[in-house]
């Protein structure tokens, strides 16, 4: 799995703490998804493509 | 407070416990360790809600799942292999007897609670009918506990008869 985490954090310019703060979640979760060694809850997915106003097909390549 | 502070705090109460259970034991006072359990368990609720930081999400708790299976596993299969070695060499010392026993109830114990509680998750989450399934559990957890009483008292007593010659 890939993920555009990185790209579109760094275009709203927000820290891996701050979008982990965002969504709930702790940064080395955030840390894990960039590196697509994690699998996210749908519910994950959704709270990390609404807080970086996108989709979640843009965000994660499977 | 931050999260590494809460961790730090956390850490440092686990090795006063620590050292106060150890000390307690030698000096065979069982209420000690007992409060300053309740108290740290206290302080440490208190200390948590202060922490405006995600202390564990998603991620934290499957892994706390899959590591709580694992230790289940490697429990039972030492505890069951280790209850084989002793019940078989009780000739040696009748010590080993109700060691072994101890082992094999404890497995069993751990076993039923894990069902229990993996069943009572699997069914309460989609569903809304949660007292049968908690009322259940307390009349299995009340027979359990008979049981265990009923067995142990004998042996337990003579065990520690033994012990203290």
């Amino acid at each position: 799995m890939q993920t555009k985490i990185k790209e579109y954090r760094a275009k709203l310019n927000l820290t891996q703490d701050q979008l982990a703060n965002l969504v709930g979640a702790r940064r080395e979760t955030i840390v894990f998804l960039e590196a697509g060694k994690y699998n996210p809850s749908l519910k994950l997915a959704h709270d990390v493509a609404t807080a970086l106003k996108t989709s979640i097909d843009n965000l994660f390549i499977f | 407070m931050t999260l590494k502070k809460y961790q730090k705090i956390k850490l440092a109460i686990t090795i006063v416990l620590a050292i106060i259970f150890s000390q307690s034991i030698i000096y065979k006072n069982y209420l000690i360790p007992l409060a300053t359990l309740i108290i740290a368990s206290l302080g440490l609720i208190l200390l948590r809600r202060q922490v405006k930081e995600v202390i564990a999400d998603e991620r934290d708790y499957l892994n706390a799942g899959k590591s709580a299976g694992l230790a289940i596993q490697v429990y039972s299969w030492v505890a069951v292999v280790a209850m084989f070695v002793l019940y078989a060499f009780r000739d040696l010392n009748p010590a080993y007897e109700p060691i072994a026993m101890t082992l094999a109830f404890s497995t069993c114990l751990l076993m039923l609670t894990y069902s229990l509680i993996f069943k009572f998750q699997n069914k309460t989450k989609f569903s809304q009918n949660k007292k049968t399934f908690i009322v259940l559990i307390i009349i299995l957890a009340i027979f359990a506990s008979i049981f265990t009483i009923d067995y142990f008292p004998e042996k337990t007593i003579g065990f520690v008869k033994m012990v203290n010659g």
